[in-house]
Protein backbone atom coordinates (compact mmCIF):
# COMPACT_ATOMS: atom_id res chain seq x y z
CA UNK A 1 0.00 0.00 0.00
CA UNK A 2 1.70 3.15 -1.11
CA UNK A 3 1.32 6.85 -0.81
CA UNK A 4 1.50 9.21 -3.37
CA UNK A 5 3.79 8.36 -5.96
CA UNK A 6 3.85 12.27 -6.92
CA UNK A 7 5.80 14.98 -5.02
CA UNK A 8 7.66 18.50 -5.51
CA UNK A 9 8.90 17.64 -8.97
CA UNK A 10 5.29 16.84 -10.69
CA UNK A 11 3.89 19.78 -8.61
CA UNK A 12 6.35 22.13 -9.37
CA UNK A 13 5.83 20.53 -13.35
CA UNK A 14 2.38 21.00 -13.33
CA UNK A 15 2.85 24.89 -12.01
CA UNK A 16 5.79 25.76 -14.27
CA UNK A 17 3.65 24.11 -17.43
CA UNK A 18 0.85 26.23 -16.78
CA UNK A 19 2.65 29.78 -16.05
CA UNK A 20 4.62 29.22 -19.36
CA UNK A 21 1.49 28.25 -21.46
CA UNK A 22 -0.71 31.29 -19.80
CA UNK A 23 2.42 33.75 -20.86
CA UNK A 24 2.43 32.51 -23.90
CA UNK A 25 -1.70 33.31 -24.14
CA UNK A 26 -0.92 36.49 -22.56
CA UNK A 27 1.96 37.45 -24.94
CA UNK A 28 -0.31 36.39 -28.37
CA UNK A 29 -2.95 38.33 -26.47
CA UNK A 30 -1.69 41.97 -26.19
CA UNK A 31 0.11 41.75 -29.27
CA UNK A 32 -2.90 40.95 -31.60
CA UNK A 33 -5.60 42.55 -29.16
CA UNK A 34 -4.11 45.76 -27.62
CA UNK A 35 -2.26 48.36 -28.77
CA UNK A 36 1.60 49.82 -29.09
CA UNK A 37 2.33 50.48 -25.25
CA UNK A 38 1.15 46.68 -24.14
CA UNK A 39 4.11 45.94 -26.86
CA UNK A 40 6.34 45.17 -24.20
CA UNK A 41 4.25 43.08 -21.89
CA UNK A 42 3.95 40.80 -25.28
CA UNK A 43 7.52 40.43 -25.34
CA UNK A 44 7.93 39.65 -21.90
CA UNK A 45 5.12 37.27 -22.15
CA UNK A 46 6.95 35.37 -24.91
CA UNK A 47 10.27 35.73 -23.33
CA UNK A 48 9.21 33.90 -20.79
CA UNK A 49 7.10 31.38 -21.98
CA UNK A 50 9.70 28.78 -23.36
CA UNK A 51 11.98 28.85 -20.08
CA UNK A 52 9.13 28.06 -18.10
CA UNK A 53 7.92 25.42 -20.03
CA UNK A 54 11.59 23.79 -20.27
CA UNK A 55 12.47 24.01 -16.61
CA UNK A 56 8.56 22.47 -15.62
CA UNK A 57 9.67 19.32 -18.67
CA UNK A 58 13.06 19.02 -16.76
CA UNK A 59 11.49 18.52 -13.60
CA UNK A 60 9.23 15.93 -14.88
CA UNK A 61 12.05 13.93 -16.56
CA UNK A 62 14.12 14.27 -13.07
CA UNK A 63 11.22 12.53 -11.90
CA UNK A 64 11.70 9.71 -13.62
CA UNK A 65 13.45 6.99 -12.80
CA UNK A 66 14.51 4.19 -15.47
CA UNK A 67 13.55 6.39 -18.03
CA UNK A 68 16.01 9.44 -16.85
CA UNK A 69 19.36 7.14 -16.03
CA UNK A 70 18.54 5.13 -19.68
CA UNK A 71 17.10 8.63 -21.71
CA UNK A 72 16.16 6.30 -24.89
CA UNK A 73 13.51 4.14 -23.10
CA UNK A 74 11.83 8.15 -23.41
CA UNK A 75 10.98 7.24 -27.07
CA UNK A 76 8.87 4.53 -25.54
CA UNK A 77 6.29 7.42 -23.95
CA UNK A 78 4.60 8.13 -27.21
CA UNK A 79 3.45 4.11 -27.39
CA UNK A 80 -0.06 4.54 -25.51
CA UNK A 81 -2.20 7.29 -27.02
CA UNK A 82 -5.29 6.32 -24.01
CA UNK A 83 -2.58 7.49 -22.01
CA UNK A 84 -2.47 11.42 -21.43
CA UNK A 85 1.41 11.35 -20.62
CA UNK A 86 1.80 10.26 -23.80
CA UNK A 87 -0.29 12.95 -25.38
CA UNK A 88 1.54 15.66 -22.99
CA UNK A 89 4.75 14.21 -24.45
CA UNK A 90 3.95 15.20 -27.98
CA UNK A 91 1.88 18.54 -26.97
CA UNK A 92 4.97 19.74 -25.45
CA UNK A 93 8.07 18.56 -27.90
CA UNK A 94 5.20 20.83 -30.64
CA UNK A 95 4.88 23.61 -28.14
CA UNK A 96 8.20 23.87 -26.95
CA UNK A 97 9.67 24.92 -30.03
CA UNK A 98 6.62 26.98 -30.74
CA UNK A 99 7.69 29.39 -27.76
CA UNK A 100 10.93 29.38 -28.29
CA UNK A 101 10.40 30.86 -31.98
CA UNK A 102 7.52 33.18 -30.50
CA UNK A 103 9.98 34.34 -28.47
CA UNK A 104 12.85 34.99 -30.97
CA UNK A 105 10.48 36.91 -33.70
CA UNK A 106 8.98 38.86 -30.81
CA UNK A 107 12.35 39.90 -29.34
CA UNK A 108 14.42 39.97 -32.98
CA UNK A 109 16.80 37.16 -31.77
CA UNK A 110 18.96 36.47 -34.49
CA UNK A 111 17.93 35.34 -38.27
CA UNK A 112 15.45 32.85 -36.68
CA UNK A 113 13.78 36.05 -35.04
CA UNK A 114 13.85 37.86 -38.44
CA UNK A 115 12.39 34.83 -40.54
CA UNK A 116 9.65 33.92 -38.03
CA UNK A 117 8.65 37.15 -38.25
CA UNK A 118 7.29 36.99 -41.52
CA UNK A 119 5.01 33.92 -40.39
CA UNK A 120 3.87 35.84 -36.39
CA UNK A 121 0.37 35.51 -37.34
CA UNK A 122 0.73 31.31 -37.92
CA UNK A 123 2.71 31.06 -35.24
CA UNK A 124 0.83 32.96 -32.89
CA UNK A 125 -2.55 30.64 -34.11
CA UNK A 126 -1.12 27.31 -33.64
CA UNK A 127 1.59 27.83 -30.90
CA UNK A 128 -2.44 29.24 -29.05
CA UNK A 129 -4.06 25.68 -29.61
CA UNK A 130 -0.43 24.42 -28.40
CA UNK A 131 -0.60 26.54 -25.14
CA UNK A 132 -3.97 25.65 -24.19
CA UNK A 133 -3.80 22.54 -24.82
CA UNK A 134 -0.88 22.12 -22.71
CA UNK A 135 -2.42 23.96 -20.11
CA UNK A 136 -5.61 22.02 -20.06
CA UNK A 137 -3.67 18.67 -20.45
CA UNK A 138 -2.03 18.87 -16.92
CA UNK A 139 -5.67 19.16 -15.87
CA UNK A 140 -6.66 16.20 -17.74
CA UNK A 141 -3.60 14.09 -16.87
CA UNK A 142 -4.36 14.04 -13.15
CA UNK A 143 -8.35 14.30 -13.97
CA UNK A 144 -8.14 10.58 -15.58
CA UNK A 145 -6.45 9.09 -12.33
CA UNK A 146 -8.69 6.19 -11.02
CA UNK A 147 -7.05 5.93 -7.88
CA UNK A 148 -7.59 9.20 -6.79
CA UNK A 149 -11.39 10.07 -6.98
CA UNK A 150 -11.06 13.95 -5.88
CA UNK A 151 -8.94 14.19 -9.16
CA UNK A 152 -11.94 12.69 -10.92
CA UNK A 153 -14.00 15.62 -12.53
CA UNK A 154 -14.03 17.74 -15.20
CA UNK A 155 -13.75 20.55 -13.17
CA UNK A 156 -9.65 19.75 -12.64
CA UNK A 157 -8.70 20.64 -16.37
CA UNK A 158 -11.09 24.08 -16.23
CA UNK A 159 -9.45 25.54 -13.00
CA UNK A 160 -5.60 24.31 -14.80
CA UNK A 161 -6.56 26.88 -17.37
CA UNK A 162 -7.76 29.35 -15.32
CA UNK A 163 -4.90 29.17 -13.20
CA UNK A 164 -2.72 29.08 -15.87
CA UNK A 165 -4.16 32.50 -17.65
CA UNK A 166 -3.55 34.09 -14.37
CA UNK A 167 -0.05 32.75 -13.53
CA UNK A 168 0.94 33.60 -17.00
CA UNK A 169 0.03 37.40 -16.73
CA UNK A 170 1.63 37.28 -13.44
CA UNK A 171 4.84 35.54 -15.19
CA UNK A 172 5.07 37.90 -17.87
CA UNK A 173 4.23 41.40 -15.98
CA UNK A 174 7.08 40.29 -13.36
CA UNK A 175 9.67 39.74 -16.76
CA UNK A 176 7.95 43.50 -18.30
CA UNK A 177 8.87 45.24 -15.05
CA UNK A 178 12.46 43.94 -15.04
CA UNK A 179 13.07 44.42 -18.54
CA UNK A 180 11.66 47.29 -18.92
CA UNK A 181 11.28 49.78 -15.93
CA UNK A 182 8.93 52.29 -18.05
CA UNK A 183 6.17 49.91 -18.13
CA UNK A 184 5.31 49.91 -14.75
CA UNK A 185 2.50 52.58 -15.74
CA UNK A 186 1.26 50.38 -19.06
CA UNK A 187 1.23 47.64 -16.76
CA UNK A 188 -2.25 49.01 -14.57
CA UNK A 189 -3.70 48.38 -17.93
CA UNK A 190 -3.43 44.90 -17.38
CA UNK A 191 -4.88 44.62 -13.78
CA UNK A 192 -7.99 44.24 -15.06
CA UNK A 193 -7.10 41.60 -16.43
CA UNK A 194 -6.00 40.04 -13.46
CA UNK A 195 -9.26 40.95 -11.73
CA UNK A 196 -10.73 38.88 -14.56
CA UNK A 197 -9.02 36.15 -14.08
CA UNK A 198 -8.74 35.88 -10.62
CA UNK A 199 -12.55 35.73 -10.28
CA UNK A 200 -12.73 33.00 -12.99
CA UNK A 201 -10.46 31.20 -10.81
CA UNK A 202 -11.83 31.33 -7.81
CA UNK A 203 -15.28 30.51 -8.62
CA UNK A 204 -13.98 27.32 -10.35
CA UNK A 205 -11.95 26.40 -7.30
CA UNK A 206 -14.81 27.19 -4.96
CA UNK A 207 -16.88 24.91 -7.35
CA UNK A 208 -14.36 22.05 -7.20
CA UNK A 209 -13.73 22.21 -3.92
CA UNK A 210 -17.22 22.31 -2.62
CA UNK A 211 -19.17 19.60 -5.27
CA UNK A 212 -16.24 17.42 -4.08
CA UNK A 213 -17.68 17.18 -0.53
CA UNK A 214 -20.55 15.46 -1.99
CA UNK A 215 -18.94 13.25 -5.23
CA UNK A 216 -17.66 10.30 -3.20
CA UNK A 217 -16.58 9.84 -0.08
CA UNK A 218 -12.65 9.74 -0.34
CA UNK A 219 -13.18 13.24 -2.55
CA UNK A 220 -15.03 14.63 0.47
CA UNK A 221 -12.32 13.33 2.55
CA UNK A 222 -9.87 15.24 0.49
CA UNK A 223 -12.00 18.65 0.40
CA UNK A 224 -12.51 18.16 4.11
CA UNK A 225 -8.38 18.31 4.45
CA UNK A 226 -8.84 21.68 2.38
CA UNK A 227 -11.50 23.29 4.31
CA UNK A 228 -11.27 22.51 7.47
CA UNK A 229 -8.45 19.88 7.85
CA UNK A 230 -4.91 19.18 8.20
CA UNK A 231 -4.00 21.08 5.05
CA UNK A 232 -6.24 23.81 5.72
CA UNK A 233 -4.08 26.76 7.37
CA UNK A 234 -2.36 26.30 3.63
CA UNK A 235 -5.27 26.12 1.73
CA UNK A 236 -6.99 29.37 3.43
CA UNK A 237 -3.78 31.16 4.07
CA UNK A 238 -1.77 30.72 0.22
CA UNK A 239 -4.36 30.19 -1.98
CA UNK A 240 -7.32 31.81 -0.92
CA UNK A 241 -5.65 34.86 1.18
CA UNK A 242 -2.28 35.18 0.05
CA UNK A 243 -2.83 33.88 -3.78
CA UNK A 244 -6.63 35.12 -4.62
CA UNK A 245 -8.18 37.89 -1.93
CA UNK A 246 -4.68 39.92 -1.55
CA UNK A 247 -3.67 40.07 -5.51
CA UNK A 248 -7.25 40.86 -6.82
CA UNK A 249 -7.58 43.68 -4.03
CA UNK A 250 -4.12 45.11 -5.26
CA UNK A 251 -5.03 44.56 -8.56
CA UNK A 252 -8.52 46.57 -7.94
CA UNK A 253 -5.95 49.76 -6.46
CA UNK A 254 -3.62 49.21 -9.28
CA UNK A 255 -6.51 50.13 -12.08
CA UNK A 256 -7.99 52.56 -10.15
CA UNK A 257 -4.70 54.32 -8.97
CA UNK A 258 -3.22 54.00 -13.07
CA UNK A 259 0.12 54.35 -12.83
CA UNK A 260 0.72 55.49 -9.52
CA UNK A 261 1.09 52.60 -7.69
CA UNK A 262 4.24 51.83 -6.21
CA UNK A 263 5.85 49.50 -8.28
CA UNK A 264 7.11 46.82 -5.92
CA UNK A 265 3.25 46.44 -4.79
CA UNK A 266 2.28 45.63 -8.60
CA UNK A 267 5.29 43.17 -8.85
CA UNK A 268 4.08 42.02 -5.34
CA UNK A 269 0.38 41.08 -6.35
CA UNK A 270 1.95 38.81 -9.49
CA UNK A 271 4.33 37.32 -7.35
CA UNK A 272 1.43 36.10 -4.72
CA UNK A 273 -0.58 34.63 -8.05
CA UNK A 274 2.38 32.86 -8.58
CA UNK A 275 2.16 31.35 -4.67
CA UNK A 276 -1.30 30.91 -4.99
CA UNK A 277 -0.95 29.03 -8.61
CA UNK A 278 2.12 26.53 -6.84
CA UNK A 279 0.23 26.50 -3.83
CA UNK A 280 -3.59 25.16 -5.37
CA UNK A 281 -1.31 22.22 -6.94
CA UNK A 282 0.62 21.37 -4.15
CA UNK A 283 -2.46 20.83 -2.12
CA UNK A 284 -4.64 19.19 -4.94
CA UNK A 285 -1.49 16.44 -5.64
CA UNK A 286 -1.01 16.39 -1.42
CA UNK A 287 -4.60 15.63 -0.42
CA UNK A 288 -5.01 13.15 -2.80
CA UNK A 289 -6.66 10.27 -0.80
CA UNK A 290 -7.42 6.74 -2.83
CA UNK A 291 -10.23 4.62 -2.23
CA UNK A 292 -10.79 2.44 1.19
CA UNK A 293 -10.23 -0.83 -0.41
CA UNK A 294 -11.46 -2.80 2.60
CA UNK A 295 -14.01 -2.27 6.04
CA UNK B 1 -5.93 -19.57 -23.01
CA UNK B 2 -6.94 -19.74 -19.53
CA UNK B 3 -7.70 -16.69 -16.99
CA UNK B 4 -6.05 -17.14 -13.74
CA UNK B 5 -6.90 -15.60 -10.21
CA UNK B 6 -6.46 -16.31 -6.58
CA UNK B 7 -9.57 -16.96 -4.21
CA UNK B 8 -8.92 -15.85 -0.51
CA UNK B 9 -10.55 -17.60 2.52
CA UNK B 10 -9.89 -14.82 5.07
CA UNK B 11 -11.38 -16.29 7.84
CA UNK B 12 -8.80 -19.47 7.56
CA UNK B 13 -6.34 -16.36 7.52
CA UNK B 14 -4.39 -16.29 10.60
CA UNK B 15 -1.94 -13.13 10.01
CA UNK B 16 1.56 -15.16 9.52
CA UNK B 17 2.90 -13.23 6.92
CA UNK B 18 4.26 -16.41 5.17
CA UNK B 19 2.84 -15.55 1.73
CA UNK B 20 4.61 -12.13 2.16
CA UNK B 21 7.89 -14.17 2.62
CA UNK B 22 8.02 -16.46 0.23
CA UNK B 23 6.86 -13.74 -2.42
CA UNK B 24 9.81 -11.53 -0.91
CA UNK B 25 12.11 -15.06 -2.07
CA UNK B 26 10.19 -15.65 -4.72
CA UNK B 27 11.01 -12.20 -6.08
CA UNK B 28 14.52 -11.66 -4.95
CA UNK B 29 13.20 -8.61 -2.56
CA UNK B 30 14.19 -6.17 -0.15
CA UNK B 31 12.90 -6.74 3.30
CA UNK B 32 11.01 -3.73 2.81
CA UNK B 33 9.63 -4.32 -0.73
CA UNK B 34 6.70 -5.80 -0.75
CA UNK B 35 3.90 -7.41 -3.35
CA UNK B 36 1.81 -8.40 -0.52
CA UNK B 37 0.54 -6.93 2.46
CA UNK B 38 -1.46 -8.28 5.45
CA UNK B 39 -4.22 -5.97 6.33
CA UNK B 40 -5.32 -6.19 10.31
CA UNK B 41 -9.10 -5.40 10.70
CA UNK B 42 -10.47 -5.17 14.35
CA UNK B 43 -14.03 -6.02 14.66
CA UNK B 44 -16.38 -6.32 17.50
CA UNK B 45 -15.86 -5.52 21.20
CA UNK B 46 -15.28 -7.35 23.88
CA UNK B 47 -16.16 -10.14 24.61
CA UNK B 48 -16.91 -10.76 20.80
CA UNK B 49 -13.87 -8.71 19.55
CA UNK B 50 -11.97 -10.35 17.02
CA UNK B 51 -9.19 -9.79 14.41
CA UNK B 52 -9.49 -10.43 10.79
CA UNK B 53 -6.39 -10.67 8.32
CA UNK B 54 -6.54 -9.60 4.57
CA UNK B 55 -3.87 -10.76 2.55
CA UNK B 56 -3.68 -8.02 -0.53
CA UNK B 57 -2.15 -7.78 -3.63
CA UNK B 58 -2.49 -6.85 -7.28
CA UNK B 59 -6.10 -7.86 -8.54
CA UNK B 60 -4.88 -8.12 -12.42
CA UNK B 61 -8.15 -6.43 -13.32
CA UNK B 62 -9.84 -7.05 -16.11
CA UNK B 63 -10.00 -3.28 -16.99
CA UNK B 64 -6.83 -2.27 -15.13
CA UNK B 65 -6.63 1.71 -15.00
CA UNK B 66 -2.62 1.18 -14.72
CA UNK B 67 -3.03 -0.74 -17.91
CA UNK B 68 -5.02 2.19 -19.30
CA UNK B 69 -2.56 5.30 -18.54
CA UNK B 70 0.66 3.64 -19.00
CA UNK B 71 2.54 5.68 -21.77
CA UNK B 72 5.24 3.21 -22.95
CA UNK B 73 2.95 0.08 -23.10
CA UNK B 74 4.91 -1.08 -20.48
CA UNK B 75 2.30 -2.54 -18.33
CA UNK B 76 0.38 -4.93 -20.34
CA UNK B 77 -1.95 -7.83 -19.94
CA UNK B 78 -0.43 -11.21 -20.53
CA UNK B 79 -2.87 -13.67 -22.88
CA UNK B 80 -3.08 -16.11 -19.44
CA UNK B 81 -4.92 -12.57 -18.08
CA UNK B 82 -2.16 -12.02 -15.91
CA UNK B 83 -1.21 -8.03 -15.82
CA UNK B 84 3.00 -7.56 -15.70
CA UNK B 85 5.54 -4.61 -16.38
CA UNK B 86 8.29 -4.94 -18.83
CA UNK B 87 11.33 -3.93 -17.32
CA UNK B 88 12.99 -3.45 -20.82
CA UNK B 89 10.23 -0.48 -21.42
CA UNK B 90 9.26 1.22 -18.20
CA UNK B 91 10.34 4.61 -17.35
CA UNK B 92 9.48 4.98 -14.05
CA UNK B 93 6.63 7.55 -14.43
CA UNK B 94 5.35 5.99 -11.60
CA UNK B 95 1.57 7.19 -13.30
CA UNK B 96 0.19 3.51 -12.73
CA UNK B 97 0.96 3.86 -8.80
CA UNK B 98 -1.15 7.16 -8.83
CA UNK B 99 -4.42 5.30 -11.30
CA UNK B 100 -4.40 2.20 -9.30
CA UNK B 101 -7.35 2.41 -6.84
CA UNK B 102 -5.77 -0.52 -4.67
CA UNK B 103 -2.43 1.12 -4.78
CA UNK B 104 -0.90 -2.38 -5.21
CA UNK B 105 2.44 -1.40 -7.29
CA UNK B 106 5.65 0.15 -5.38
CA UNK B 107 8.84 1.36 -7.52
CA UNK B 108 12.31 -0.39 -7.03
CA UNK B 109 14.56 2.59 -6.94
CA UNK B 110 17.27 0.33 -7.84
CA UNK B 111 16.18 -1.15 -11.67
CA UNK B 112 13.98 2.52 -11.99
CA UNK B 113 10.91 0.63 -12.87
CA UNK B 114 7.31 -0.31 -11.27
CA UNK B 115 6.79 -4.05 -9.63
CA UNK B 116 3.86 -5.70 -8.69
CA UNK B 117 2.23 -8.95 -7.90
CA UNK B 118 3.20 -11.38 -11.24
CA UNK B 119 1.32 -13.54 -9.97
CA UNK B 120 4.28 -16.19 -10.63
CA UNK B 121 3.65 -16.39 -13.91
CA UNK B 122 7.25 -17.97 -14.74
CA UNK B 123 6.22 -20.92 -12.33
CA UNK B 124 2.72 -21.49 -13.34
CA UNK B 125 3.98 -21.54 -17.49
CA UNK B 126 5.63 -24.19 -15.98
CA UNK B 127 2.55 -26.22 -14.62
CA UNK B 128 3.22 -24.44 -10.93
CA UNK B 129 1.16 -22.65 -8.77
CA UNK B 130 2.12 -18.85 -7.43
CA UNK B 131 4.64 -19.30 -4.41
CA UNK B 132 2.13 -17.31 -1.77
CA UNK B 133 -0.58 -20.06 -2.71
CA UNK B 134 2.50 -23.62 -2.36
CA UNK B 135 3.32 -21.68 1.02
CA UNK B 136 0.05 -20.40 2.83
CA UNK B 137 -0.01 -22.94 6.33
CA UNK B 138 -3.76 -22.77 6.34
CA UNK B 139 -4.61 -23.14 2.54
CA UNK B 140 -6.32 -20.25 2.61
CA UNK B 141 -5.60 -19.63 -1.10
CA UNK B 142 -7.11 -21.37 -4.22
CA UNK B 143 -5.62 -20.48 -7.58
CA UNK B 144 -6.87 -21.44 -10.86
CA UNK B 145 -8.77 -20.47 -13.91
CA UNK B 146 -11.74 -18.39 -13.55
CA UNK B 147 -13.04 -19.90 -16.95
CA UNK B 148 -12.92 -23.33 -16.70
CA UNK B 149 -16.06 -23.85 -14.08
CA UNK B 150 -14.70 -27.40 -12.95
CA UNK B 151 -11.42 -25.50 -11.34
CA UNK B 152 -10.64 -25.48 -7.58
CA UNK B 153 -10.81 -21.20 -7.46
CA UNK B 154 -14.39 -21.60 -10.13
CA UNK B 155 -16.28 -24.11 -7.53
CA UNK B 156 -14.76 -22.14 -4.55
CA UNK B 157 -16.19 -18.66 -5.77
CA UNK B 158 -19.25 -20.60 -6.34
CA UNK B 159 -20.26 -22.66 -3.39
CA UNK B 160 -18.84 -19.09 -1.16
CA UNK B 161 -20.13 -16.51 -2.94
CA UNK B 162 -16.29 -14.84 -2.73
CA UNK B 163 -16.52 -11.10 -4.53
CA UNK B 164 -13.47 -9.48 -5.26
CA UNK B 165 -12.37 -5.95 -3.42
CA UNK B 166 -14.63 -2.65 -3.96
CA UNK B 167 -16.21 -4.19 -6.82
CA UNK B 168 -17.78 -1.23 -7.52
CA UNK B 169 -14.74 0.69 -8.73
CA UNK B 170 -15.43 -1.21 -11.80
CA UNK B 171 -11.89 -2.86 -13.12
CA UNK B 172 -13.30 -6.58 -12.65
CA UNK B 173 -10.45 -7.64 -10.35
CA UNK B 174 -9.38 -11.20 -10.51
CA UNK B 175 -8.71 -12.03 -6.85
CA UNK B 176 -11.48 -12.73 -4.50
CA UNK B 177 -12.00 -12.56 -1.41
CA UNK B 178 -14.34 -14.89 0.87
CA UNK B 179 -15.39 -12.61 3.68
CA UNK B 180 -17.30 -13.03 7.59
S1 LIG C 1 -4.84 -3.94 -8.75
FE1 LIG C 1 -3.88 -2.04 -9.44
S2 LIG C 1 -1.93 -2.68 -10.30
FE2 LIG C 1 -3.20 -4.51 -10.19
S3 LIG C 1 -4.20 -4.64 -12.21
FE3 LIG C 1 -5.61 -3.56 -10.82
S4 LIG C 1 -5.14 -1.39 -11.19
FE4 LIG C 1 -3.41 -2.55 -11.99
S1 LIG D 1 5.99 3.65 -14.27
FE1 LIG D 1 6.39 2.17 -15.93
S2 LIG D 1 4.65 0.75 -15.88
FE2 LIG D 1 4.07 2.56 -14.68
S3 LIG D 1 2.99 3.91 -16.10
FE3 LIG D 1 5.13 4.57 -16.12
S4 LIG D 1 6.08 3.41 -17.79
FE4 LIG D 1 4.13 2.38 -17.33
Amino acid sequence: MQDSAWGWLIITYLFLAGAGSGAFIAAVACDLLAPDWSKALARAGSLVSGPLVVIGTLCLVLDLEAGFWQPWRQIYMVNNLRSMISWGFIILSIFIPIALVYAAALNEITFVGKLAQKYITIIEIIGSIFAVATATYTGVLIAVVNGVPFWNTPLMPVLFLASAVSTGLAAAMIVAAIIDVNTIKTLSNFALGHVIFLSVEALVLMLFVFMSLTRSTEAAASAGMLITGILSPYFWGLVVILGLVVPFILSIFEFLEYGKMPKSLVVGADILVLVGGMSIRALIIFSGTHPQIIS
Amino acid sequence: MPRYGIAIDTTKCIGCHSCRVACQNQNSLESNETFNWIKHLDRGRYPSYNKQFIPLQCNHCENAPCQRVCPTGATYTSNEGVVLVNSKTCVGCKYCMEACPYKMRIIDHRRGIVEKCRLCIELVREGGVPACVTTCPTQVRVFGDLDDPNSAISRFIASTGAQPLRPDLGTLPKIFYKRS
